[in-house]
């Protein structure tokens, strides 16, 4: 006999061990690869980028050309959308290129690419390319020039950290007090972009390719800016990514490339006092809604076998039963291992679920007074001796009278309270009232309002956990732990211990005896 | 603060006492040794009647069913002649719609409680059986009339009115606890405990008053008729332990509570019997149901008769 039980445990424990394992590794599954967190609120952080171009036409056909993100690199994009009305878009992919064309236009032209990214993968900024570029040196115009960048080299050799010859150059072009060589070098007009190619010319002068890189610093509230640069300089048999400004390698967590190497950011036929301004948003969307794309790019099929792929309507229901299991696993608990009686098993779940629809006091005021109204009547259907189903239905259409007269009253006299009343469940409204009433003849008030009291107290209890938020998130997000209130609801199956309110009942047995 | 949880009982203190909880009797006791499909045999008043009588087990003789609504107005017809008589629930559980009809002449029907019912009023209450009103499920159920059980004398002066009746718990068909329930003027004649019955546990080997409770607080005297409860003794003893006994060998239940009452004329009569009795019983006796019943399992014979089996309580119970 005790071999079975053990091997009945036995195996619901190994099955508690396997299930807790499996939804582990769900979750872990879960928060890596589609981005669900713990709290309710924590949503993607997505950025919309605009690209807006401006230009005046010269009155011939109008060709425009736009590099933009590589998909699936650095930042990964949630939606690409053109907004150019009467141009013609195609997509060069291979160059990822923008074309957009359109027969002469006359007034200023306002073309729009907008793009959601999202999840700043962390790409450190090295991109692999195994052709190594040519190197165009530079062509000086006098020898008093060419002395001058041996001259700048020279110093930069001479800075003895241990960064690389990019870095020491871009931050000897950068110092605070220039160099008197560099000083001359430099012309008197600087801008980012004159920098950059005077330092991507020093570096050729050694053999040392590199190029610029324009893209977007992605920062909230960046209104109509122009594109941001940084200097990609070939080491080894890569492209590393540079800050113009200090010299620091990497690329920054917030910066998204639209263009690199000869090729420019944007080019227009056909029109002139062209302009590309960069505007940036950003917004969170629900890690649900995220997931989809997140798997997409996983190639997972998986996500489709999941709740969080069907449409909301059905999401938003089975999200709903999602919680009711723990709500059980509550009610066991309250009933096998503390021992409260109430009456029916799932009344007060259905109770609780009624709660979690109308508002906590709202609902608890309003079920008090059906209740009490309910009773009353039937005290008087008592005196009228009616056979037990006629008369229970009398209550049932009793129960729907008061709920009725309490919600038009509650909406004549906007006392929402009363008006939540149409969410309790009749049946089992009228259920109480009838076992209620019965103990009450039967056992006396006082024995009947226990049992309602203690239906009350479980009731709430079971609201307090089905409607907290953060609760309900966890449940849906990573609905595999009811596999593990599963199990545990069937070892509670073979829990003999006593219960809570058992050590009470028995404890004169052994007071006595001591 | 720490007050308040002194109420609870240490569990370990518990176990050496041998304390059979909820759920382990539901667990080890009911769900191992009592069949669901036996059920029905015990939960039905009328087949327990005809299985007792097969096996001659006392019961109060039967008067009449009724199990359709067409034939409660055959009432008259089946009570003829029989001037007093109860009428209860077939399914019916702690003594709920159970009509005690002391006199019955002129179509007047005079209640225990001296209450004069016509004949509306009795049909109403029929009806009310039959709609499953005092049923466990609410199902449908039916009507029993019976004899009137005339109470011995031997316990007059120890229940508050009402029926004091015998409990005694059958393991494996070895009786191994009892208690009297005795009616106070708190339960309103009726003998449940939780309703404020005082219950008196009763010594397997006697029949003979060993404790008392009330609300589950010791007790000595009755605090209604103010009877030395220690002083309480069940006449025929053994018989009462022979209708457990051969209750086990006509239900085949492994654990079961039979509930007999004492007749003046006829003896211990077996009223009722129940698959799942409760364990209050053990809060009467002052004493683990789990230490008997580890006992029984592990040193009491088996392949006894029953008479045997009382035999050896008689004998041996400790």
């Amino acid at each position: 006999m005790r071999k079975k039980i053990c091997s009945v445990r036995g195996i619901l424990a190994i099955c508690l061990i396997l299930a807790i394992a499996f939804a582990s590794y769900a979750t872990y599954y879960k928060i890596t690869h589609w981005g669900f967190g713990f709290t309710p609120h924590e949503g993607t952080e997505v950025w919309t980028v605009d690209a807006h171009i401006t230009f005046v036409p010269t009155g011939e056909p109008i060709e425009v050309a736009l590099s933009t993100p590589r998909l699936g690199e650095e930042y990964k994009i949630l939606s690409e959308d053109v907004v150019a009305k009467g141009y013609q878009i195609t997509k060069d992919e291979k160059n990822h290129r923008l074309i957009m064309k359109s027969g002469p236009k006359k007034s200023e032209q306002s073309l729009y690419y907008r793009i959601m990214l999202y999840d700043n993968e962390d790409v450190v900024g090295k991109v692999r390319d195994r052709t190594s570029p040519k190197v165009k040196k530079p062509i000086f115009e006098s020898e008093q020039q060419k002395g001058m960048v041996e001259n700048i080299w020279a110093l930069a050799d001479a800075q003895d950290d241990d960064g690389t010859a990019a870095s020491h150059i871009i931050k000897l072009l950068n110092d605070e007090v220039l160099e008197p060589e560099v000083d001359a070098y430099l012309p008197v007009k600087q801008s980012q972009s004159i920098m950059a190619e005077k330092i991507i010319d020093l570096l050729a002068y050694k053999g040392i390719a590199a190029r610029i890189v324009r893209g977007v610093k992605i920062t909230e509230k960046k209104r109509e800016a122009p594109a941001d640069l940084m200097l990609e300089v070939y080491e080894g048999s890569k492209w590393r990514i540079y800050n113009i400004v200090t010299g620091v390698s990497g690329l920054p967590k917030n910066f998204v490339v639209f263009q690199r190497g000869g090729v420019s950011l944007f080019d227009v036929a056909g029109g002139h006092n062209s302009e590309i301004r960069f505007s940036v948003i950003q917004s969170a969307v629900s890690s649900f809604k995220m997931a989809g794309r997140r798997a997409e790019y996983e190639n997972s099929r998986l996500f489709n076998y999941t709740i969080y792929n069907l449409p909301t309507l059905e999401q938003n229901t089975l999200k709903w039963l999602m919680i009711f299991p723990l709500g059980i696993l509550l009610v066991v608990l309250l009933r096998n291992v503390v021992g409260i009686p109430t009456m029916g098993t799932f009344t007060p779940m259905l109770v609780a679920m009624s709660l979690v629809r109308t508002g906590f006091w709202s609902g608890l005021i309003c079920f008090s007074l059906i209740i009490l109204l309910g009773l009353l009547i039937r005290t008087l259907l008592t005196r009228l001796n009616l056979l037990l189903v006629p008369r229970i239905s009398a209550v049932v259409i009793f129960v729907i009278l008061i709920m009725q007269m309490l919600t038009i009253f509650g909406y004549q006299y906007s006392f929402k309270i009363a008006a939540s009343a149409v969410f309790f469940p009749i049946i089992i409204t009228a259920w109480i009232i009838e076992r209620a009433s019965i103990t009450w003849e039967e056992e006396g008030a006082r024995n009947a309002t226990k049992q309602i009291v203690n239906t009350s107290l479980v009731a709430v209890l079971t609201y307090f956990v089905i409607s907290n938020p953060y609760i309900r998130h966890i449940m849906f997000a990573f609905n595999e732990w009811n596999l593990v209130i599963l199990i545990i609801v069937m070892q509670l199956g073979t829990y003999t211990g006593y219960r809570l309110v058992e050590l009470k009942r028995f404890a004169p047995l052994i007071k006595e005896k001591e | 603060m720490w007050d308040y949880f002194k109420i609870f009982s240490n569990p370990k203190k518990f176990r050496e006492h041998g304390v059979l909880g909820m759920n382990a009797r539901n667990y080890y006791i009911i769900g191992r040794n009592n069949k669901r499909s036996l059920y029905p045999l015990v939960d039905d008043k009328v087949q327990t009647k005809t299985l007792a009588d097969k096996i001659n087990i006392n019961t109060p003789h039967k008067i009449g069913v009724i199990e359709h609504q067409y034939e409660v107005k055959d009432l008259l017809k089946i009570v003829d002649g029989h001037s007093e008589f109860v009428i209860k629930p077939a399914h019916g559980s702690q003594g709920k719609g159970v009509l005690v009809i002391k006199n019955f002449s002129d179509n007047v029907f005079t209640t225990a409680s001296g209450k004069q019912l016509g004949f509306n009023e009795v049909y109403q209450h029929v009806s009310n059986i039959l709609s499953g009103l005092y049923s466990l499920g609410g199902q449908y159920d039916t009507a029993l009339i019976e004899e009137l059980v005339h109470f011995s004398d031997a316990f007059q002066n120890f229940s508050y009115q009402g029926i004091p009746d015998v409990r005694v718990i059958v393991y494996k068909g070895y009786p191994v606890m009892s208690m009297m329930r005795l009616a106070t003027k708190e339960s309103d004649g009726r003998a449940n405990l939780h309703q404020g019955a005082v219950g008196v546990g009763l010594d397997m080997r006697t029949g003979h008053a060993n404790n008392a409770v009330s609300h589950n607080m010791p007790i000595a005297i009755h605090p209604d008729t103010k009877a030395d409860l220690m002083t309480l003794q069940v006449p025929m003893w053994k018989e009462h332990l022979m209708i457990g006994a051969l209750a086990y060998e006509m239900t085949g239940l492994g654990y079961l509570g039979a509930d007999i009452v004492l007749d003046k004329f006829r003896g211990p009569m077996m009223l009722e019997l129940n698959a799942r009795p409760g364990l209050a019983i053990q809060i009467a006796n002052r004493r683990g149901l789990k230490e008997v019943i580890k006992n029984v399992d592990k040193y009491y014979p088996q392949d006894l008769t029953a008479e045997q089996r009382v035999d050896y309580v008689l004998n041996n119970a400790t």
